[in-house]
């Protein structure tokens, strides 16, 4: 059963701001798909099955060499505030 | 016949040139599309550039790549260098990326004609189109239904004959059920036999391009171009054998499963229809085996843990500090991602990323995400021992023929249950296509699909094609609308 209390945890893990008169749906629709996803929980476990990879690729390495990136301009162009070549945000850390 | 090579003829016959054959598409997009809503970018100078560069090469009696002058249309989840790629979502409205999708590198090499970006849910995240923020696209069969999802612009394009074929992306059914929505061929590759770098991922475990087009001979060729491995994708694999040329393989003998658990809540008529297939497919001399797959009980609880457990990690990086929308009123960093994320998501998105958060969650994590990828495990099992007893899978595409307009608007359970038939094939990272195979009392198309074992592509491809070509004309209907060709 989900609560009220869980959906503000969860919409927090996730970084989302739910309005507080979102929360009473919220809490219903999560609890009722939440309820659907509970239905793997009467398989029988079958111990020998562990998932990796659907191909069977293990780890697909490449060689460690520097090659030809994006140029800093491009990648900025997509930003809504950039500045000296960085991407601009609010100051976020504090003088103690 | 081949739609595409039919026109490759054309336009090396000179009957059309490339250009004016893009402009008869562009024109009818301009007209049709303010009512199907199939497209939410249209591509005009790009399309009418490369179609110009085809004429020359035509004029030089060079002959023509099989995708080369073709009118297609993309997703709007494959980036598009220099074209704006949104995902049908506010967040990443007036995004504009930086390189290119491998998918259109390889099409775009070959001069493909891009008419637009087509119409999608939300990051993919629905099954009726309704979850994008453009509006959904309508069928081309009757404007009152759906064309499905995600990939409904794509199929909407194809249907309404506003493109000659689109690239759709399937993560849980999205090329499948509105190909079988608009009574076209959806082509669901082997997961790993086209790269999906560019892609914007909503589940990358899961997430697989390929073709919606008009018939099985158009889906093998495109498969044929974009399957490659692909040192970026790094779960790439690329085709271990080319379609198109293998279509012509007789089925006498060809052991056909059929599991009764698809059957299960399926509409009496679609039952009825895929009966009819399976006496065409006797008549061809297929063997008809019944299989057991009791596992794909748990498809669908284990498709939507595992989709959106990805979702929540992949959606991660919309932040509005690199690209995409921003908030514009916050007090800090953390407010500003938070508000940015809720104003610019759309609500199934925001409940999917709650869903995957939960179940990744400490305490949630061994109930839910862990066991689920264990019963991924015995799912890709039970499929590996069907197919020590037959060579391909039939089963119903959807338990329905199109929705209704509005469908979103209900329960979300009900929706998720429509994916019932699509999933499994995800899960186990296998080849599936969906093709019609008749209509209800309504008209609507209805779709089955082929399952093949793990790049088995060109077998299922064979298989539907000599289903096609016993019933052709009792299967495809064309619409009135677009470019008839």
């Amino acid at each position: 059963m989900i609560t009220h209390e869980d959906i503000l945890k969860i919409a927090k893990l996730a970084k989302l701001s739910v309005k507080e008169t979102e929360i009473e749906q919220l809490t219903k629709d999560m609890s009722e798909i939440i309820k659907f996803a509970d239905t793997i929980n009467t398989a029988v476990e079958d111990k020998d099955e562990e998932f990796d990879d659907i191909n069977n690729i293990v780890n697909a390495y490449h060689e460690d060499e520097v090659i030809k990136s994006f140029d800093k301009e491009e990648i900025l162009k997509n930003s809504e505030s950039v500045g000296n070549g960085c991407f601009v945000v609010k100051k976020h850390v504090n003088r103690r | 016949m081949s739609r595409i090579k039919y026109i490759n003829n054309l336009l090396e016959t000179g009957e059309v040139s490339c250009v004016e054959l893009t402009k008869k598409y562009l024109d009818s997009i301009e007209k049709e599309n303010k009512i199907l809503n199939a497209y939410v970018k249209i591509t005009q100078e790009t399309a009418l550039k490369t179609a110009k560069k085809v004429d020359e090469k035509i004029s030089k009696g060079e002959k023509l790549l099989p995708l080369e002058g073709i009118p297609m249309s993309l997703k709007d989840n494959m980036s598009t260098k220099d074209i704006e790629t949104t995902c049908c979502s506010n967040i990443l409205k007036g995004y504009v990326p930086i390189y290119n999708a491998t998918v259109w590198d390889i099409i775009k090499n070959q001069n493909a004609v891009l008419l637009g970006k087509t119409n999608m849910d939300e990051f993919a995240m629905g099954s009726s189109c309704e979850t994008s923020c453009f509006g959904g696209a309508l069928n081309p069969h009757d404007i009152k239904h759906v064309a499905g999802g995600s990939s409904g612009g794509a199929a909407s394009s194809v249907a309404g004959n506003l493109a000659v074929y689109g690239l759709g992306s399937d993560t849980g059914g999205s090329i499948r059920q509105p190909a079988s929505f608009c009574g076209l061929v959806g082509f669901k590759p082997t997961y790993g036999a086209v790269s999906r770098y560019g892609l914007i991922a909503y589940a990358s475990s899961l997430d697989q391009i390929g073709p919606i087009a008009s018939c099985v001979e158009d889906a093998a060729i495109i498969y044929d171009a974009i399957s490659d491995y692909d040192s970026k994708d790094s779960t790439s694999r690329g085709s271990r054998t080319k379609t198109a040329n293998s279509l012509n393989k007789c089925i006498k003998g060809i052991k056909i499963g059929i599991a009764k658990e698809y059957f299960e809540g399926i509409r009496d008529d679609i039952k009825s229809s895929i009966q009819e297939a399976v006496k065409v497919y006797e008549d061809l001399g297929a063997e008809i085996v019944h299989v057991d797959l009791p596992q794909i009980k748990y498809a669908l609880p284990v498709y939507y843990i595992i989709a959106c457990a990805e979702a929540s990690s992949n959606l991660g990086r919309y932040d509005g500090i690199r690209y995409g929308y921003r908030t514009s009123f916050y007090s800090d960093v953390d407010d500003m991602i938070c508000k940015t994320r809720s104003e610019g998501f759309g609500k199934e998105v925001q409940r999917r990323i709650m869903l995957g958060t939960y179940v990744l969650s400490a305490g949630y994590y061994d109930a839910y995400y862990k066991k689920a990828q264990k019963l991924r495990g015995s799912i890709v099992k039970a499929f590996k021992n069907v197919f020590d007893s037959c060579d391909v899978m039939l089963a119903p595409t959807v338990p329905t023929t199109a929705f209704e307009l509005n469908f979103t608007s209900k329960d979300p359970i009900e929706t998720y249950m429509t994916d019932i038939c699509t999933v499994p094939v995800n899960i186990a990272g296998l080849p599936a296509v969906s093709i019609p195979c008749g209509f209800d009392d309504k008209g609507l198309p209805i779709g089955m699909q082929l399952i093949g074992n793990s790049f088995e592509d060109a077998v299922i491809l064979n298989a539907a094609y000599q289903y096609e070509h016993q019933v052709k004309n009792k299967i495809y209907k064309q619409t009135d609308i677009g470019v008839r060709i």
